[in-house]
């Protein structure tokens, strides 16, 4: 027998087997499903958060306020001076007011009808590489912290690493969920498994009695287990999708899905979860076996 | 074809299945084995197949010493001996066709030429009108012919039979026992367990039994009914012996 005749009867015989036991195969298809659901999510919204976290990166300023007196002028040149600075934008008390109106109109009442300008002067800083934090740059924005003319720096970039580590935390943890739920999908494979290998065990002694060999007598439990896994992937996978555009659907109205959804998982994310659920249900049938002396004739 | 040297076989318990077995059965002889209950006469069977390992002796079966061939080596000894059961062991769910058929399909053997080869085998046990009933439509007699045609399906050179009439009346008893003569006819060597000594004294042929796993007789019987058989029509590509005329050694 060829390998790819042995492939196909595996395959067959699987399929056969999973049909003929449908409900527990279900409950297996299931936990894998739901564990390959949960590890999808997780992936696809750490991976939606840090995107968006990367493009708010590409936009954040270190913002230096000003006290009253300050030079604004003479102060914006110096900080566009500094190497790793790409430009230094001043902006004055009523440019400072004027936005506010314009982003907060409804809070306008607040900075109106003062007799003097309420918002302090500030100097927008964009750095040529938002991501660095090397210790020059880091001394510098505390040197200017340290000048009598400024209030305060604010470093946008520390919050957003901040929520940057707090999604990484999120994704550590929803992983390590997942590869739980995968542990458990794996021993409830391997409990089908080995129940069926328990059902057909008078088959798989004529099978040793006329004289199959173990790969061609194990390889149908293999293939089971592992089509369990891949079909199980498949519906998480078609499920993730699915919770994707009901969300998308929902992106105009908040924020937060518009956060998750601005992409779906690449086409090698999405094979590579499917064949984690199929790798799941093959280890699944391997453990289930790997002990077993799958009975005996006489 | 079959020999078995001193051959000892010790359960884990200390008792004894085989005690220091001896001899040898030609290529193309028909021997019945007998003895009593737990005699030893499965366990000398299942070592024939490699199903069990003596703790001491030589078993050696179509020049193989089975006793020390490696479990890979293990199936492809097992496709050169045809085994039947008393319980027929055939698979309720699965046609004749199918039951009958696992060598085939494990050698990758194509369709058609499954159909073929299930067709003879089945045709010398004359089922071959069977072929997609179901094990529980058929009779015991005739649940005992499909186990005999997938033992034969392959042409193996020993066909080994443990108590398959045990579970027949003693008309279709005669006929299993007249199957495995006419395969014996066509060359292949039978070893068949019974207990049935009167089926033994009526066909009469080399005789080893066992009592608390000693051998202890080897003996050519004379049958008082000698079976009038046919000899099979179907080309035989092996060589007919002469069974029952071989002396014992």
């Amino acid at each position: 027998m060829t390998l790819i005749q042995a492939v196909l009867y595996f395959l067959r015989e699987a399929a056969v087997n999973l049909l003929r036991s449908w409900k527990t195969s279900f409950v297996a298809v299931l936990t894998i499903a739901v564990s390959v659901l949960l590890g999808g999510v997780f992936l696809l919204a750490s991976h939606n958060v840090m995107g968006s976290i990367q493009r708010w990166r590409g936009e954040m300023r270190v913002v230096i306020y000003l006290r009253p007196a300050a030079d604004l002028a003479r102060l914006t040149a110096e900080a566009g001076a500094a190497p790793w600075v790409a430009s230094a934008t001043p902006v004055s008390p009523a440019d400072a007011r004027q936005r506010f109106t314009k982003v907060f109109p409804g809070l306008s009442g607040l900075v109106e009808g003062w007799d003097e300008e309420p918002l302090p002067a500030s100097i927008e800083v964009a750095l040529r590489d938002p991501s660095a934090q090397s210790p020059e740059l880091r001394a510098w924005i505390e040197s200017w912290r340290a000048r009598p003319e400024v209030e305060m720096v604010d470093d946008d970039r520390e919050w957003l690493g901040q929520l940057e580590t707090l999604v990484a935390v999120a994704r550590g943890i929803g992983l390590a969920l997942a590869g739980g739920l995968l542990g458990a999908a794996v021993f409830t494979i391997a409990s089908v498994i080995r129940l069926t290998a328990y059902l057909h065990q008078e088959e798989i002694s004529i099978l040793r009695l006329v004289g199959a060999t173990e790969f061609y007598i194990r390889g149908p439990f293999y293939a089971e287990g592992l089509l369990q896994g891949l079909i199980g992937g498949g519906v998480a996978m078609g499920t993730l999708y699915g919770l994707f555009r009901l969300a998308e659907a929902r992106k105009a109205a908040s924020l937060l899905a518009s956060v998750l959804t601005s992409d779906f998982l690449s086409p090698g994310q999405t094979a590579f979860l499917v064949l984690l659920g199929g790798g799941a249900g093959l280890i699944g049938a391997v453990a289930s076996l790997r002990r077993e002396r799958l009975d005996s004739p006489g | 074809m079959i020999q078995f040297f001193q051959v000892t076989k010790r359960y884990p318990s200390g008792q004894s299945a085989l005690d220091e077995v001896s001899f040898d059965i030609p290529r193309g002889q028909f021997v019945f084995l007998t003895g009593a209950s737990g005699a030893g006469k499965t366990t000398l069977l299942r070592m024939i197949f490699r199903e069990e390992v003596p703790n001491e002796g030589q078993i050696v079966v179509n020049g193989r010493n089975v006793a020390s061939i490696p479990e890979s080596k293990i199936p492809y000894l097992r496709r050169t001996i045809g085994v039947v059961f008393q319980d027929f062991r055939l698979i309720p769910r699965k046609t004749v066709f199918e039951n009958v058929t696992y060598l085939p399909r494990i050698l990758g053997q194509d369709l058609k030429t499954q159909k073929q080869v299930a067709y003879q085998a089945l045709r010398r046990v004359g089922l071959a009108h069977r072929l997609n009933a179901f094990p529980p439509e058929l009779s015991g007699g005739e649940q005992q012919r499909v186990a005999i045609a997938r033992a034969l399906i392959n042409e193996p050179d020993i066909l080994i039979a443990d108590e398959p009439t045990g579970n027949l009346d003693p008309d279709l008893s005669r006929e299993i026992l007249r199957l495995f003569l006419e395969v014996n006819l066509r060359g292949t060597t039978v070893l068949l367990a019974t207990h049935d000594r009167d089926m033994i004294h009526r066909i009469g042929k080399r005789v080893l039994t066992l009592d608390k796993g000693r051998l202890i007789s080897d003996h050519q019987l004379l049958g008082t009914e000698p079976p009038r058989l046919e000899i099979p029509s179907e080309n035989s590509p092996k060589p007919a012996g002469e069974p029952g005329e071989e002396p014992a050694p």
